[in-house]
């Protein structure tokens, strides 16, 4: 019953009417990765899993797993469980009858249902709420009884859409471990949809960064933080996200407010570019490009430097005991290595 | 006498705030008696009084044809009542009335809902239409169907009748006809209603369950089964609550189609009541079986209501 989970998407577009909510998705999911689809609201990361999933068609394009084209295929034929939202707990039945509804579906005798109930609501910790209804559980809890009810029928793919969106901030880290846990030791392949550029960075084996209805990178989190495809990723990805300063390139070299720095490009000539530095990136060090702090965000171990550059504001993070004061001047740099150009047409990387 | 000193402050300190908790709580209760009062004393002028004044008059024999033999009873006419035919007919009369009239209701209206729910256009036309039989007089209703629908060869009824092959049929005239048509009368007014409850039921229900069903394999029967239905549960019961209620009163519809004729083919227990007390003019044997009747609504309902509070 449970295949591999190999997913890839062919050009997979959605229409809204006149609005193109997709504009061609390509992207290829190996076998047990853990995927994460990240983007801002109205992206089409949700779409896209809901297309995924077989709960909206798409207008073009073809969704394969397990190099079957299940494009046309009904939600119920994909063996795919997934994790709402809003969890979509069934407010009728009790937890263990929530947990046992997909494997009554599947007609398994009930010889088999109650011990595999047990099971998953074991290795998501609520086996002591089974007879509670929704209604009478916490919200984590009602989470990892949606968690249940989707481990418990062993689906190829696990598809979960911003499951820790509605828990309290403690409650999100904790599920997170665990989440990653769990699906590691299922070994099951899972796409996880989320805005939250941290989870995806800490949960995900691989992503991909939608904005505006296209997928913009594919990666690693490693690899899109490093090297973001574009100035939209770069400003979604990292927290505090990276500086993107308007500056002037000449012959290898970036200007900014005066200031030049050098990067590792060796292009010749003169040109007008997007400079990206990473807030952790920059240094403060002699003869730099000389910044007035506005204002300090401790946050304990570290802190957020908002600085006044002659009019660009460029946001900084420093080592606890290594913090300026506010209103005092200081001089920053960068590596080469460190600095990102972007075009500012086309909003690519260099 | 430090504790003393101590405790009498304590209680000193105490007592005024209470007592003044005390005389705002009264203030409020007298306030609030003030405000029921209009209603309280309409609504026992209006429904306590005469059902209490009903239960005396059975007690009398009270016969305007004969008043002559006027005078207390007892409980003579239940006793009459208990052996006497035409009320046991009317009573089962009554129970198929009601058992076939709200069954109908309940699943044509849920059909209809289901449909409704799934169309993308037009549901508010569908809504508009639909109250049209509820807004009606049920004497209207009957009155309609009598003339324009059920009459012989005019009627719309038995004009499809005659087309489809089935020959006119006398609709109101045959005993079993008769009893076919008010309840359908009585169906096709207040359908609508039944519909218009759980549509609203219906459109409440979270969409997203419906996608978690289909992700975990459930059929549309499934769904439906295990999904719609206990969900819909209350709002269905609440239907069948107040449509029964309404069923083993119904009156105007059925006096004016029929009058609970042909002979006593369609004379539910409220119209036997009726037609003995001012037809008949025996006030107080009428008395009894409106009692018997309010009696019957009383179990039925209080079996209803225990049947909503289970689980």
């Amino acid at each position: 019953m449970s295949g591999q989970g190999q997913v890839s998407f062919r050009n997979i577009v959605k229409m809204h009417g006149e609005f193109a909510a997709l504009k061609g998705v390509n992207f290829d999911i190996k076998p047990g990765e853990f995927f994460a689809l990240l983007g801002p609201s109205g992206s089409g990361k949700s779409t896209t899993l809901r297309i995924l999933a077989g709960l909206d068609a798409p207008t073009a394009g073809r969704v394969l797993i397990d190099d079957k084209d299940v494009t046309s295929t009904n939600a119920r034929d994909r063996d795919i469980a997934m994790v709402f939202q809003s969890y979509a707990l069934y407010p009728h039945m009790t937890v263990a009858e929530n947990i046992a509804f997909p494997l009554e579906m599947a007609k398994l005798p009930k010889a088999e249902i109650t011990p595999a109930v047990k099971d998953a609501a074991r290795k998501v910790k609520i086996d002591h709420l089974l007879d509670r209804k929704p209604g009478q559980l916490s919200g984590g809890q009602q989470q990892r009884c949606a968690l249940a009810r989707a481990i418990v029928r062993k689906a190829r793919l696990f598809l979960l859409d911003e499951p820790l969106s509605n828990l309290d901030a403690k409650l999100r880290l904790e599920t997170r471990a665990e989440l990653k846990k769990l699906q590691r030791s299922l070994g099951v392949t899972a796409v996880y949809v989320t805005h939250d550029q941290e989870e995806a960075m800490t949960l995900a084996d691989r992503m991909a960064v939608f904005m505006s209805g296209e997928i913009q990178q594919v990666g690693t989190p490693a690899e899109v933080f490093a090297r973001p495809n574009s100035i939209d990723i770069a400003g979604f990805i990292g927290n505090p996200p990276m500086n993107l300063v308007p500056a002037r390139y000449v012959d290898g070299d970036v200007i900014i407010a005066g200031h030049r720095l050098k990067t590792t490009a060796t292009t010749r000539g003169e040109r007008d570019v997007v400079v990206g530095l990473r807030p952790g990136a920059l240094r403060m060090a002699v003869g730099g490009l000389g910044a007035r702090v506005d204002l300090i965000e401790d946050l304990g171990d570290t802190a957020v430097l908002d600085l006044d550059c002659a009019g660009t504001m460029i946001r900084m993070r420093v080592a606890d005991g290594n913090i300026p004061g506010e209103g005092d001047t200081i001089s920053i740099t960068a590596r080469p290595q460190d600095i990102h150009l972007f075009d500012p047409a086309t909003r690519m990387r260099l | 006498m430090t504790t003393t000193a101590v405790t009498s402050a304590g209680i000193a300190s105490e007592a005024p705030r209470s007592d003044f908790g005390r005389v705002l709580a009264q203030r409020e209760r007298r306030f609030a008696a003030a405000l029921l009062a209009p209603a309280f004393l309409a609504l026992l002028a209006t429904t306590t009084f005469p059902l209490l004044f009903l239960v005396y008059t059975s007690a009398f024999r009270m016969d305007l044809a004969m008043p002559f033999t006027n005078g207390f009873v007892g409980y003579e006419n239940y006793q009459v009542l208990l052996s006497d035919e035409r009320f046991w007919t009317s009573l089962l009369v009554s129970l198929v009335y009601t058992g076939s009239t709200v069954a109908l209701q309940v699943i044509i209206g849920l059909a209809l809902a289901l449909l409704v729910m799934d169309l993308k256009r037009g549901q508010g036309w569908f809504r508009v239409i639909a109250i049209l039989p509820v807004v009606l007089s049920p004497a209207v209703v009957g009155m309609i169907w009598r003339t324009f629908m059920l009459a012989p060869e005019f009627g719309i009824v038995d004009f499809l009748a005659i087309n489809a092959g089935l020959g006119s049929k006398n609709w109101l005239g045959d005993p079993t006809l008769a009893m076919v048509s008010v309840i359908a009368i009585h169906t096709w007014q207040w359908t609508p209603f039944a519909f218009m409850v759980l549509l609203a039921s219906l459109a409440s229900l979270p969409e997203d369950i419906y996608e978690a069903a289909r992700l975990d394999r459930a059929s549309a029967w499934q769904r439906f089964r295990r999904i719609t239905l206990p969900l819909l549960r209350p709002a269905i019961v609440m239907v069948i609550i107040m449509r029964t209620m309404v069923a083993l009163t119904a009156f105007a519809a059925i006096f004016t189609v029929t009058a609970g004729g042909p002979g006593t083919a369609t004379e539910i227990l409220n119209l036997y009541a009726y037609r003995k007390s001012f037809t008949e003019l025996s006030i107080g044997y009428g008395s009894a079986l409106a009692v018997a009747l309010l009696v019957v609504t009383i179990i039925i309902s209080g079996i209803l209501f225990a049947i909503r509070r289970a689980k």
